[in-house]
């Protein structure tokens, strides 16, 4: 009835999805959107891993930090007074003495446990005072606590001191990522939405013919919101991939440190903000699709 | 079924394409819409399936007023018209299988019914063996008829044709044209807009003539005669 051409031969085979969908065209803009957005997730993993080692070598897992002060050959009263002297320093918790047996397994730890402790040696050790800083401590307890040791011709435990202060300093650096990651995110969300943008402009006879046929708004966005969210899932989990050669790279470093990196725990994080990200752009670049889809003339 | 008073339609630009049609369809009946380039027989179908609103007038299509109408009437509306474009307006990055799907999934179908569906209309119009092609694999009147199963998929009770038959041979057309007919037969309002009158011979059906915007002509087709004129219409005789 109808002559039918025989051009079978230049017919196009797609891979099609179950139920016989096709996939949607994955061009260069969607690629340069892969590409910018991996990177720049890449770029947030690695801090995020560079704060994550601090963390850990700084020992920001603990939360019981304590300060230890000494007082060379001192008498009990001495050590009392300053005990008292200590309490009265705000931003300080607790004020202990530490006993001479305590002091004595601790140095037998040290040493290696060999169970004999020579008596000149614990003779020679200074009394020490355990200072837990309370819960509105403020950054100048060190050096609140070192005034109060000096007058009595004692001193605090720098390392601890450094320690907390390098603690602090994680501390302002981990709001300062969550900033940077902030405006990164919003740099991939204008990204993904220009790309999205070109796609919509690709295919809007596509949307066109949708409004045609009685599509709804939601109808329209969903296969531009899952582009939008797979693209930068798909970025996640290839920054993702990449944060192994570094993390590789610097391992011996960091186990010298005792510093305990983890890249798995980066996975979700990546893969989830990266899929946040791509909906964001996705909805922000079909924000103009929400207009009428009938002319008044 | 379709019925318009005193429509009247200026686009932004000034240019007025109706002005002041009045006419009834009524349902289960083929109406062709003829006239010259510009008469306003695209207009007029946009119109009825809400792809511009009336400036003035009334229009009421399946019960809905299109002048008034919401957008979700409007959306409601189109799901319940199969529209046929004389470009066809096929996706060619789609399969013929997700063309002909397209309205299905807008009505909400579930994923396991559309290829059955699909396959169902597509053996209707002959092409059930392309269903995984490409348009572009196709000629044009195959592109035309998968047109045609694409408006037919949910089985409206309204199609609306804008010159289905314009860019296709005449023994093409001819066949574009029975299957228009056998949708009808099976019960769908059919309004097509058409300047190829030699079609109305062997096709025979209601004919509305527009002229600058208005309806100049309208005939009524009479099963088993002649119908009597009424308020100056004519008639076409059945063949």
């Amino acid at each position: 009835m109808f002559r039918r051409p025989d051009n079978s031969a230049h017919e196009r085979n797609m891979p099609r999805l179950p139920g016989g969908f096709s996939l949607p065209p994955f061009g260069l803009h969607q690629w340069l959107a892969l590409i910018i957005v991996c990177i720049a997730l890449w770029a947030i993993g690695l801090l995020w891993l560079g704060l994550q080692a601090g963390s850990s070598w700084t020992q920001g897992w603990r939360a019981d930090i304590r300060f230890h002060v000494y007082l060379e050959k001192a008498g009990n009263g001495r050590v009392q007074d300053l005990a008292e002297k200590l309490k009265t320093v705000p931003g300080v918790g607790a004020v202990r003495i530490v006993p001479q047996n305590e002091t004595r397994a601790w140095l037998n730890d040290w040493l290696g446990g060999g169970g004999h402790m020579p008596d000149d040696l614990l003779a020679a050790l200074p009394a020490s005072i355990e200072v837990t800083p309370g819960a509105r401590s403020g950054e100048f307890l060190y050096a609140d606590l070192a005034d109060a040791a000096r007058a009595f011709g004692g001193s605090v435990n720098r390392g601890e001191a450094h320690l907390v202060q390098a603690q602090s300093m994680l501390a302002h650096v981990e709001q300062m990522l969550w900033f940077g990651t902030l405006v990164m995110a919003l740099a991939m969300v204008i990204v993904i939405s220009n790309t999205l943008r070109m796609t919509l402009l690709a295919r809007a006879d596509e949307i066109q013919l949708m409004r045609l046929l009685g599509a709804g708004e939601w109808f329209v966005r969903m296969p531009f919101l899952l582009e939008g969210g797979l693209l930068g899932a798909g970025a996640g989990a290839l920054s993702w991939l990449l944060l192994w050669p570094p993390l590789f790279a610097v391992g011996d470093w960091l186990a010298q440190l005792d510093a305990d990196v983890s890249g798995f725990a980066l996975f979700l994080p990546l893969i989830v903000g990266g899929a946040l990200v791509g909906c964001l752009g996705a909805l922000l670049a079909t924000t103009r699709l929400a207009s009428e889809n009938t002319a008044t003339a | 079924m379709i019925q318009m008073n005193r429509l009247m339609l200026r686009y932004p630009t000034g240019k007025t394409a109706l002005s002041g049609m009045t006419m009834n369809i009524e349902k289960g009946r083929f109406a062709y819409l003829t006239g010259e380039s510009g008469a306003g027989k695209s207009s007029l179908l946009r119109c009825l399936y809400g792809g511009v609103r009336p400036s003035s007038g009334q229009l009421s299509v399946q019960g809905v007023d299109v002048r008034r109408a919401g957008q979700g009437q409007i959306r409601r509306l189109r799901r319940d018209i199969g529209i046929i474009f004389q470009d066809h307006r096929l996706l060619f990055s789609r399969t013929v299988f997700e063309n002909v799907a397209l309205p299905l999934r807008v009505q909400g179908w579930k994923p396991d019914r559309l290829v059955a569906r699909a396959e169902k209309v597509l053996e209707f119009v002959g092409l059930k063996d392309r269903l995984w092609s490409f348009p572009e694999a196709l000629s044009g009147g195959e592109q035309q008829r998968v047109a045609i199963a694409r408006a037919m998929s949910t089985k409206p009770p309204l199609i609306l044709a804008d010159e289905p038959t314009g860019n296709l041979d005449i023994d093409t057309a001819r066949h574009v044209m029975d299957y228009l007919m056998e949708l009808n037969r099976q019960g769908s309002t059919v309004i097509m807009a058409t300047h190829d009158l030699h079609l109305l011979d062997t096709h025979p059906g209601d004919i509305f003539r527009l002229h600058a915007g208005a309806l100049a002509e309208e005939l009524h087709l009479v099963s088993g005669g002649a119908r009597p004129a009424q308020q100056g219409e004519a008639h076409v005789p059945q063949t």
